[in-house]
């Protein structure tokens, strides 16, 4: 079997405290892995010393020129990989949540050719994650699975991980389109309604690191509105646009 | 309306739309965008001259008094305005980001290509 190229997409806003670990271990895992991961950090206009990290250690990276969110970033990644003509793309986190570890386990779907999309997920196996994180959170994804399962019909258990591999067909499809609002959840219900493959490994993630996580209650009131928005919306113009083919 | 009001209020409107075509011409407001401002201008100012006019439009409407109408009628037409800007506004923010992107790239490509024949 011909060897897949794999990028790490690594979107970084304010992360100085996390880019040198994450750094470290893409290159200790690369020391003893078969198939070696490509990486690029997205430089989301970070305040920080960020950038400075990056270039003085001749990390490779896209510096974006303004603040774009982490959709915009990610998408960034997915533009890169485009253009470099990757066969995977795994959405990497910079905050050290992800483990690298689980990468291959989650590209392995792919590189057998079952499916497009795989959703590293935290709930599937209670035991093997140490890191649950809060009720609200998971109350937060357990209203988005289900609204996900009510439209789509395909059960996704945590629609929010951002820990996930895709293949060249969806790396083009997200390199032109890409939800940039609310990115996890609704492109995943994109890529169910546009009828490619997606399935979930369990995985465990970390408690981050370093720096601060960017979540509190209204936010995440707002987000879930607006998240369950996005899902019933991007359902609706699917099916219509379905039904006229 | 008294004649001194009336005159007060055509004198303000037409300085009103001075200072419109003065933005046009000082290239700060673009010409495409500048139809619905100058419009309301002359409508304001045909208002302000013709009171009969409106009399006659709110009865016709079915409205109480003229200012019930006009209140009304700016409001809706308020709403409408802002509700189009937001869109333009997102139409907007979705340019800047794909442009953003593409010249972040970019400037990725030529750093690279630079770096290449520097080797």
């Amino acid at each position: 079997m011909k060897k897949m190229k794999i990028l790490l997409i690594i979107p970084a806003y304010n992360e100085e405290e996390n880019v040198l670990k994450v750094y470290n271990t893409i290159k200790d895992y690369n020391k003893n892995a078969e198939n070696k991961l490509d990486y690029v950090f997205i430089n989301d206009g970070s305040k920080d010393n960020t950038l400075k990290l990056l270039q003085e250690n001749n990390i490779n990276h896209v510096n974006l020129i303004h603040n774009l969110g982490i959709g915009g970033a990610v998408q960034t990644g997915y533009k890169y990989a485009f253009e470099n003509n990757y066969d995977i793309a795994i959405q990497f986190d910079g905050d050290g949540q992800h483990d690298i570890n689980y990468v291959q386990k989650i590209c392995q779907p792919i590189i057998d050719g079952q499916v497009n999309m795989c959703i590293g997920t935290r709930y599937l196996d209670k035991s093997s994650s140490e890191f649950q994180s809060t009720f609200m959170r998971r109350l937060g994804k357990n209203i988005i699975s289900f609204l996900i399962k009510l439209l789509c019909k395909k059960k996704i258990t945590d629609p929010t991980s951002g820990f996930r591999a895709v293949d060249k067909k969806v790396i083009e499809i997200f390199a032109h389109d890409y939800p940039t609002e609310y990115p996890e959840p609704e492109s995943t219900v994109k890529i169910v309604n546009a009828g490619y493959k997606v399935t979930e490994v369990p995985v465990s993630m970390n408690e981050r690191t370093g720096g601060k996580s960017s979540i509190n209650i209204w936010k995440s009131v707002d987000y879930m509105i607006k998240v369950s928005l996005a899902v019933i919306l991007d359902s609706i113009s699917f099916s219509k646009k379905g039904g006229t083919k | 309306m008294t004649l001194n009001l009336k005159i007060a209020l055509i004198v303000i409107t037409l300085i009103y739309l001075s200072l419109i075509l003065r933005k046009i011409k000082n290239k700060k407001l673009q010409i495409s965008f500048s139809t619905f401002w100058l419009v309301s201008g002359v409508l304001l100012i045909i208002a302000i001259a013709t009171p009969n006019l409106i009399e006659y439009i709110t009865k016709a409407l079915g409205f109480e008094i003229p200012a019930n109408m006009l209140f009304c009628i700016t409001i809706f037409v308020a709403f409408y305005l802002i509700f189009n800007l937001t869109v333009k506004l997102s139409k907007e923010a979705q340019k800047n980001t794909a442009l953003v992107q593409e010249i972040s790239l970019l400037k990725k490509r030529v750093e690279k290509l630079e770096n290449d024949q520097n080797k």
